[in-house]
């Protein structure tokens, strides 16, 4: 479900785009810090995101540090502050309950990687669930009513996002300037109601043909798994309806340095991503890439 | 208070029409129309009266010795004076004003006559809550069974504007994106291994 939210790229100098991979790295050596290696591999840009969201608008130091990734020439890493160990706690807590969703999900055979993962990442849970048992407990409870709402077929999309989008609001819920997490807990509700209808477009095809609940098969019955003209505008209104309020929400606080990747996202990449997920782009795309990449590590080992 | 040129994002060395065009972009940023019925609209207004309380404060200390009459900033808040004849809407109403939107949905469940009014309300609690798709539903509704009425009609298109972008931002949305933003930035890792679905790749380890 996570790893949508990207800045974009033709909009970020050299500058924007090594501060934003800093807080990626820092993200992960906070992870590997804290929780062991095991949990540093449940990285992804929307708990990077996260980091950048929870984090002051301050200039954090940064420093070059070695990695599996980057064993030779290292790469510029944010050191450890307390938005990345508050990122990092809310990273292992979400994907600790995701890959219990999987499990839950998925038959013997099918869910084993899954249990491998889940045992994998016991100790780093047991630990989380240590330093943030509220926000552990509810995003079990909210889970829960999302199981609750897919058992009943839900047909309001609102209504089906509402669990996960609130799951995202309490990732906020333990700042203690009050009118910090009133923007924030309104910031993340409408990214999470984002992440859950962009996720659910993303996997229409595959959940027709699975049979797996999706709220979008029951709010515009698509035939053979693609969305209509207008039900895809439907869909795109309601999405921009959701970045407007997390604009909206986001003008309220002063970020400082992270202003240009932020606006970025705000003003445009989500957009873009909404149009290649309902496009039917996204996926096509990140194929590519990865090819790519493959292509050239292989040329680059020989 | 805070220095009026911290405020408004300038330096005191700019010109008058610098910082008249700070003070608009900061305005229609902050403007009342782009919080309509939104959780947050009280901060916005806080921080709308900064930026006008910052602009009054440097022209009236560029015009010293002049007339003394603060400067007139463009922009106020709007506030909509609608009220409802039926008393039991009214009380609807005064319990969304206040921010009471459990209280506001329990009284509109109670309702038997759903009519255009009825559907205006509800519309605005499923935007309060941030339902937005049930919403943009509810309010539609309204005005196609009362299309003359101008509340309704106020309130749909408060929910089409999509709020400010800062300069060169203007062009995109979900439906129609530009090409331009379809490279996103990628830090180009390892993502989501243990996560499920995600994949792994060594780019640049040589």
């Amino acid at each position: 479900m996570f790893g949508y939210v990207l800045p974009s790229q033709s909009r970020l100098d050299e500058r924007e785009r090594e501060r934003f991979r800093a807080v990626y790295c820092g993200l992960c050596h906070t992870l590997r810090e804290r929780y062991g290696f095991a949990a540093s591999l449940l990285l992804n840009y929307d708990f990077t995101f996260l980091a950048i969201l929870l984090s002051e608008g301050g200039e954090e130091r940064c420093e070059t540090r070695r990695c599996a990734v980057h064993p030779c020439r290292g790469c510029l890493a944010q050191e450890r502050t307390p938005a990345l160990e508050a990122a990092a706690d809310r990273t292992v807590i979400l994907s600790w309950w995701q890959i219990q969703d999987h499990i839950a999900d998925h038959g013997f055979w099918r869910g084993l990687k899954y249990r491998a993962a889940a045992l994998a990442l016991r100790c780093a849970y047991r630990k989380a669930e240590e330093r943030l048992p509220c926000f552990d407990a509810a995003v079990c409870t909210h889970l829960k009513a999302l199981a609750a709402l897919e058992d009943a077929r839900c047909a309001s999309i609102d209504m089906a996002a509402e669990p996960f989008a609130a799951l995202m609001a309490d990732a906020a819920a333990d700042l203690t300037d009050g009118k910090r997490r009133r923007i924030l807990t309104e910031l993340l509700y409408q990214l999470g109601r984002w992440i859950y209808l962009i996720d659910a477009a993303d996997d229409l095809k595959k959940d027709t043909q699975s049979g797996n609940y999706n709220p979008l098969l029951y709010r515009y019955h698509p035939e053979n798994g693609a969305l209509s003209e207008t039900d895809k505008l439907a869909l795109a209104d309601t999405l921009d309806a959701s970045i407007a309020r997390m604009a909206g929400a986001y003008a309220l606080i002063d970020y400082g340095v992270w202003t240009p990747i932020l606006d970025s996202i705000f003003y445009e990449s989500l957009y873009g991503i909404g149009k290649a997920v309902l496009d039917g782009t996204y996926r096509r795309r990140r194929r590519l890439r990865k090819q790519a990449r493959k292509k050239k590590s292989n040329e680059e080992t020989l | 208070m805070n220095d009026p040129y911290k405020v408004l994002n300038v330096s005191p060395s700019a010109s008058d029409e610098e910082v008249k065009k700070a003070y608009r972009d900061l305005a229609r940023k902050y403007h009342p129309d782009n919080y309509h019925d939104n959780p947050l609209a009280d901060l916005a207004q806080e921080k709308m009266k900064e930026i006008n309380e910052a602009y009054e404060q440097i022209q009236k200390q560029r015009k010293a010795g002049g007339y003394g009459a603060p400067g007139q900033s463009y922009y106020g808040t709007t506030s909509s004076g609608y009220t409802s004849a039926d008393p039991s809407m009214q009380q609807i109403r005064l319990a969304i004003a206040r921010g009471d939107i459990s209280l506001a949905e329990r009284l509109l469940n109670a309702v038997a006559d759903h009519n255009a009014e009825w559907n205006f309300l509800m519309g605005n609690v499923c935007y309060r809550r941030g339902w937005l798709d049930e919403a943009r539903r509810y309010f539609e509704t309204a005005c196609r069974m009362d299309p003359e009425n101008p509340e309704y009609r106020q309130a749909l298109a408060a929910f089409n504007n999509r709020g400010y972008r800062p300069q060169g931002y203007q062009t995109v949305s979900t439906s129609c994106g530009s090409d331009a933003c379809t490279n996103w930035c990628m830090a180009a890792l390892c993502c989501n291994l243990l996560g499920g679905g995600g994949y792994f790749c060594l780019p640049c380890m040589f």
